[in-house]
């Protein structure tokens, strides 16, 4: 009896419910349609193929990568939750950030968590970095039938740190599964379209995030984000909840100290509203 | 001549005895709870003898290799199995040792064309506390029994009881004082086979005093003395390499499974080098 986690048939693990997710509709259909059903290929008006909604940001800095993610799960146009996680840890060294379904997502991490945990206790060896990109690939393709159907994409943003490189690594996949690294950062979700320009310009105004300490990086990423969520619905805001900001070094995943993420919070967000129009004189 | 009532008690008996010969001069595997989790401690020399299992479930075999590794993937599969189809908290130790490996390990037993598992393992189980920790011996002919505290596998049942004794009075609450009382519990379940190792008839033997203070080894011939310490040196000289792995209370990773390096072992081994 093969044990279907060694075979790596996560198809045959899955069954195809997805009641929430992180936005298939969460945003208004160009045909002003109001039904608050689950649409087949949402779009925002700007973009033409399907979105997901979320924002999540994995950028490198100088002793790892840092990611930062949104906190809101929405279905329609109602937010369902606004505390959701959704930078994962899959072993010590590598986090998963995630954006799509996110039932099916759940399951996907679930899995993998269990396919390396099984796989290093069975051979005496953990997965090799490769091995592990690739089994997150095969899943991913895995998947493309829900996809497709319009329930149950999920598009990942993968974080590491190469204990053999001494040195972050970023990688992100399309809908097929195919993988590609980045050299500096990566991004996924609805809001991510939004702020994809901003992250070149940092990079070319501020030099690479990668020779960045880490609470600048973590600045910068959360100014992303706030963008991100001013831009995007499906994104939530850093005011009532604080993002989720985590750090892979050398010694592995830690979560950024509340602290730092409220005090950089305070100052990004602000507590004045602005008053505009004929209400603000001229 | 038809197969008789005897022939088949006799066929049971040298099964058994085949397989206790093979197993007498295996190195003891010792367990025992402290504080902030479970300690296992063996000397082995090129092969690894303890093993993770699940999140808080370690083993630790004793007896053929190959028989070792087969109980060691299925218990990792059906600990997998069982996590991920269930859940993680739904693996426990009693059903992986009870329900599925003592079955499959007895219906090897009952075959009478081949031989049976050549082993003896010692399953531990962390929970809370010391008090709640799980351990199982799991025999070759696929009797368990369950323990708390502590457990051994070692060569005979006499040095299974002597090893044990020494756990039970020592009640370490360190890792310190586990792996010390661990290692002496090592030497005496090596040495101490039978009520009679150690006053030897041969003439090696004899020319041994346990009372003396010089003891070497090595250029004195080979020792047949019940003294723990004595076997530890001897295993170490021998290129012995001590295995320690702990299931650790307090660790934030979800895998509390770590084994120990040589430096965390320098102190303890310090003695007896």
């Amino acid at each position: 009896m093969l044990n279907p986690i060694a075979r790596g048939d996560f198809a045959a693990l899955l069954n195809a419910t997805s009641p929430a997710t992180l936005g298939a509709s969460a945003v208004p259909r160009r045909s002003a349609d109001l039904t608050s059903g689950t649409s087949a290929t949402p779009d925002n008006g700007l973009a033409s193929e399907p979105i997901h909604g979320t924002t999540v940001i994995a950028v490198k800095y100088k002793d790892g990568v840092i990611n930062v993610g949104d906190r809101r799960a929405t279905g329609g146009f109602a937010i369902m939750y606004d505390q959701a996680e959704k930078v994962l840890p899959l072993d010590d060294y590598t986090l998963i950030a995630i954006s799509g379904s996110f039932s099916r997502a759940m399951e996907i991490v679930r899995y993998l968590r269990h396919a390396f945990k099984f796989y290093e206790r069975s051979q005496l060896q953990p997965m090799s970095l490769d091995g592990k990109l690739s089994e997150l690939g095969r899943v991913i393709a895995g998947n493309v039938q829900a996809a497709m159907s319009g329930i149950g994409a999920v598009i990942p943003v993968l974080s590491t740190f190469d204990i053999d490189r001494d040195e972050g690594r970023i990688y992100f996949y399309d809908g097929g599964g195919a993988r590609f690294e980045t050299a500096d950062f990566g991004a996924a979700g609805s809001g991510s379209t939004q702020i994809r320009g901003a992250f070149e310009y940092i990079a070319k105004t501020k030099g690479p995030f990668r020779e960045m300490d880490r609470d600048t990086a973590l600045r910068e990423a959360l100014t992303l984000l706030e963008i991100a969520a001013d831009l995007d619905a499906a994104t939530g805001g850093a005011g009532k909840i604080l993002p989720l900001a985590k750090t892979i070094t050398a010694d592995g995943i830690e979560d950024v100290e509340p602290d730092a993420v409220r005090a950089i919070v305070r100052e990004i967000v602000g507590n004045e509203p602005l008053a505009v129009g004929a209400a603000a004189g001229r | 001549m038809g197969y008789s009532l005897y022939d088949w008690n006799q066929a049971l008996q040298q099964r058994n005895e085949y397989v206790e010969d093979r197993l007498k001069d295996g190195s003891p595997i010792i367990a025992v709870s402290y504080e902030d989790g479970i300690l296992m401690l063996t000397i082995r020399g090129t092969q690894r003898k303890l093993f993770d299992v699940y999140d808080r479930l370690m083993m630790g075999a004793l007896g053929k290799q190959s028989d070792i590794e087969s109980l060691r993937l299925a218990a990792v599969d059906v600990a997998h199995k069982e996590g991920f189809e269930r859940s993680p908290d739904d693996v426990s130790i009693q059903r992986l040792v009870g329900f599925s490996l003592s079955p499959a390990v007895k219906r090897v037993y009952n075959d009478q064309q081949s031989i049976p598992l050549t082993f003896r393992a010692v399953f531990a189980e962390m929970s809370r506390s010391p008090e709640t920790d799980h351990f199982f011996i799991l025999g070759y002919e696929g009797e368990f029994r369950t323990q708390e505290r502590f457990a051994v596998a070692a060569g005979t049942p006499y040095a299974e009881e002597q090893a044990e004794d020494v756990l039970r009075e020592a009640a370490p609450a360190t890792l310190d004082e586990a792996l010390r009382a661990a290692l002496q519990a090592w030497g005496t379940g090596r040495s101490r086979l039978s009520p009679t190792s150690g006053n030897g008839d041969d003439e090696e033997a004899r020319e041994f005093d346990p009372l003396r203070d010089d003891r070497r080894g090595g250029d004195e011939g080979p020792t047949v003395s019940d003294d723990p310490a004595v076997a530890i040196r001897e295993a170490l000289k021998d290129k012995g390499v001590v295995e320690a792995a702990i299931l650790s209370r307090n660790s934030a990773r979800e895998s509390k499974f770590r084994l120990l390096k040589e430096r965390d072992l320098e102190a303890v081994l310090a003695d007896y080098r």
